[in-house]
C-alpha cells in the first residue's frame, strides 16, 4: 500500500479515535453530568461542561499533539529514537523560563510566561545539541546524558525560583513542575492550539526535507536539502511549540517518546506520514490519560505527569535495550 | 565536453591541521567511467563528497557542466548528480522500496508524493541491482551485500547524469560485482551520463574503468587508462606496494609479491 493511502487511513482512524476520546473525557469528572441538561439549559451543568471540561479536554488534545509532533521532529532530526522534549531537557528549559519569569515578578504581565517558556525551550535545545555534537555529528549517548544534566540544572533553577515566589504565583509555579491540566482556560486552549497550528504548518511545509534528514546529514545534503536551514527551522518550531505547551500545562513527560513509537509500530513510514499521525496520536493519549487522572480516584485528582511517566519509563527502557 | 571539473580544489575538515584534499585539478569527460583509487586516507571519499556537493571546497573551484557547481540550485544539482556514501545506516525501520523511492526526492515538488512513474523508476533500479522482490523487506533484515545493492538502486532511481559511488563493490559477492560492473558500463555508455566510483579493489577498478585516478596524500599521483596506471613502478610509488602486474587477455591483475 502506498504511503499516501497509509496516511489517509491513519488520519481517518485516529481522528475517529480522538473524537470518541474527547466525548468520553467530557463525561468524566468530579460531578456526574447530564449531557442533555448541559446542552439544553443554562445552569451549573452547562458551566461545568463549557467552562471547565471542554477547555480542559481540548487543551489536553492540543498539548498531546504538540508534544508528540515535537517528539517525532526531534527523533528524526537527531536520528535518535530516544529523543523527546522531556528527555532532552527542552520541557525543563521551558518550565525553568516560566518559573524564572515568575520569580522576577513578571508573570502577571500577559504574554510574558509563554515567551519566557519559549526562550527557555530554545536555549535548552541549543544546549543539548551543543553538548551532544562531536566532530560534526550528534552522539546518541551524549545526547541523552546532556538532557539528563540539563534537567537537573533546570530543576535546581526552578527550586531556587520557588524559594522567592510568594502567594498565588507559587501555586502557578508548582503547577509547571508538576505537569497538570487543572485550571485550563480558553486562553490556554488558544495559546497551545495556535502554537500547534503554526508548528504543523511549518513542519508540514518542510516535511519532505526533514524526511531526508532521517538518512543523515551528508545524505540529505547530497539529495539537495539545505540541511542547516531546515534543521534550524525545525528545531526552532519544535521548541516554540513545546514552550507553549509547557507554559499552559507544565512538564508532561514521555508523550513525545511513546506516541511516535506506537505510530511507528503500526506505520513504518517516513516523517511526512509520522508527523500528522503522531500529532493525532498524542492528542488521543493525553485526552485519555487526563480522563483517567480525573476519573480514577474522583473527586481526588491524580497527577497527569505521573501517569505519563508510569507509561513512558518502561517504554524508554525497552527502546534503550534496542538502541544499545 | 567535460561533465565536471575541479580547478585547484582543496578541502580541509574543520579543525584539521592539513588539507584532506590539496589543490586537485582534473576534468571528467561526459560518458566516461572513472575509478578513483589510492591508499587509506588519501582523500578519495573527500573528493567524491566534493563532487556530490556534500562538502563545499574550502579552496579552488568546481565547475559542473560549464557553471560553477555552487551556483546550481541544490535540488537541481541533486537531480543531476547522485551520490552513494561509503557507509549509510538507517536509524528507523524502513522498507527497501521506501529507501529506493527516497532517491526520487529531488524530483518531487513540495507536498508532492511519489507518483506511479517514481515507483516505476524505483522498480527499474531495484531490478537493475537484482533486488526486485526485496521491496517490502526491511533494511535491518538484509545482509550487507543486499543492503548495498538497495542503496545503489536508490542512487540509480534518481536517474542522475553523474553517478558517484563510494565503494560500490564492497560487501558484494563476485557475481554481483560483475553484474554491477556491466551496469556501470551500460550507464556510462548512455549519452550524457558519467560514472565516477571510489574503490579499494584495484583489479576490478582496472577491469571496469576506462580511466583511473590515483590519489596520494590528497593529491593526484597518477591519472590515465588502467594500462597506464597499473604498472609496477606506479604501484610502488603510490601504494608502497610491491606487486607483479600480470596481463591476461587485455586485462591486468595485481599479484602481491611475497
Amino acid at each position: 500500500m502506498s504511503a499516501r493511502r497509509d496516511l489517509a487511513a491513519g488520519v481517518v482512524l485516529l481522528a475517529i479515535l480522538l473524537a470518541l476520546s474527547i466525548v468520553a473525557a467530557l463525561g468524566i469528572g468530579a460531578v456526574p453530568l447530564s449531557w442533555i441538561g448541559a446542552l439544553r439549559e443554562d445552569g451549573a451543568a452547562r458551566t461545568i461542561l463549557f467552562e471547565i471540561r471542554l477547555p480542559r479536554v481540548l487543551l489536553a488534545a492540543a498539548v498531546g499533539a504538540v508534544l508528540a509532533a515535537s517528539g517525532i521532529t526531534f527523533q528524526t532530526l537527531l536520528r535518535n529514537p530516544l529523543a523527546d522534549p522531556f528527555i532532552l531537557g527542552v520541557s525543563g528549559g521551558a518550565a525553568c523560563g516560566a518559573a524564572l519569569a515568575t520569580a522576577l515578578g513578571a508573570a502577571r504581565m500577559p504574554g510574558v510566561v509563554p515567551v519566557a517558556a519559549f526562550a527557555g525551550a530554545l536555549m535548552a535545545t541549543v544546549a543539548v545539541v551543543a553538548i551532544a555534537a562531536r566532530h560534526g555529528s550528534i552522539d546518541p549517548t551524549r545526547l541523552i546524558l546532556g538532557g539528563l544534566v540539563l534537567n537537573a540544572f533546570f530543576s535546581a533553577l526552578i527550586l531556587l525560583s520557588l524559594s522567592v515566589i510568594r502567594g498565588s504565583d507559587l501555586t502557578a509555579a508548582l503547577h509547571w513542575m508538576m505537569g497538570s491540566l487543572a485550571n485550563a482556560s480558553w486562553t490556554d486552549v488558544a495559546l497551545v492550539g495556535g502554537a500547534l497550528a503554526i508548528a504543523l504548518a511549518v513542519l508540514g511545509w518542510i516535511a519532505g526535507d526533514v524526511r531526508m534528514l532521517a538518512f543523515g546529514e551528508d545524505d540529505a545534503r547530497s539529495r539537495g536539502v539545505d540541511t542547516g536551514r531546515i534543521r534550524l527551522i525545525a528545531f526552532v518550531t519544535a521548541s516554540l511549540a513545546t514552550g507553549a505547551a509547557v507554559a499552559a500545562s507544565g512538564i508532561i513527560g514521555f508523550v513525545g517518546l511513546i506516541v511516535p513509537h506506537a505510530i511507528r509500530l503500526i506505520w513504518k513510514r517516513d516523517f511526512r506520514l509520522l508527523l500528522p499521525l503522531s500529532a493525532l496520536g498524542g492528542a488521543v493519549l493525553v485526552v485519555l490519560a487526563d480522563a483517567v487522572a480525573r476519573g480514577a480516584a474522583a473527586p481526588a485528582e491524580l497527577p497527569l505527569a505521573a501517569l505519563t511517566a508510569m507509561l513512558g519509563v518502561p517504554f524508554f527502557l525497552v527502546l534503550l535495550r534496542r538502541v544499545a | 565536453m567535460s561533465a565536471i571539473e575541479l580547478r585547484e580544489a582543496s578541502y580541509r575538515y574543520p579543525g584539521a591541521a592539513r588539507d584532506a584534499l590539496g589543490g586537485v585539478t582534473l576534468a571528467i569527460e561526459s560518458g566516461s567511467l572513472v575509478s578513483i583509487v589510492g591508499p587509506n586516507g588519501s582523500g578519495k571519499s573527500t573528493l567524491l563528497k566534493l563532487l556530490g556537493r556534500v562538502l563545499e571546497p574550502t579552496g579552488g573551484e568546481m565547475v559542473y557542466r560549464g557553471r560553477a557547481a555552487g551556483a546550481w540550485p541544490r535540488r537541481e544539482y541533486a537531480r543531476r548528480v547522485g551520490y552513494l556514501p561509503q557507509e549509510w545506516e538507517p536509524v528507523f525501520p524502513i522498507r527497501a522500496l521506501d529507501v529506493v523511492l527516497s532517491g526520487r526526492a529531488p524530483h518531487l515538488k513540495r507536498f508532492e508524493w511519489e507518483s506511479a512513474e517514481d515507483v516505476e523508476s524505483a522498480r527499474r533500479a531495484l531490478e537493475e541491482c537484482d533486488v526486485l522482490g526485496f521491496e517490502s523487506r526491511f533494511m535491518d533484515e538484509m545482509s550487507g551485500g543486499e543492503r548495498k545493492r538497495v542503496e545503489i538502486a536508490r542512487v540509480l532511481a534518481g536517474e542522475p547524469e553523474l553517478v558517484l559511488l563510494d565503494e560500490p563493490f564492497a560487501a558484494l559477492d563476485l557475481a554481483h560485482v560483475q553484474r554491477l560492473a556491466r551496469l556501470l558500463e551500460a550507464i556510462a555508455g548512455t549519452a550524457g551520463r558519467t560514472v565516477v566510483f571510489v574503490s579499494h579493489d584495484l583489479n576490478w577498478s582496472a577491469a571496469v574503468a576506462d580511466r583511473m585516478i590515483v590519489l596520494r596524500q590528497g593529491r593526484v599521483a597518477a591519472d590515465g587508462s588502467p594500462a597506464e596506471v597499473l604498472t609496477e613502478p606506479t604501484l610502488e610509488r603510490c601504494f608502497e606496494l610491491r606487486a607483479r602486474v600480470i596481463e591476461d587477455g587485455g586485462s591486468r591483475w595485481i599479484v602481491p609479491k611475497r
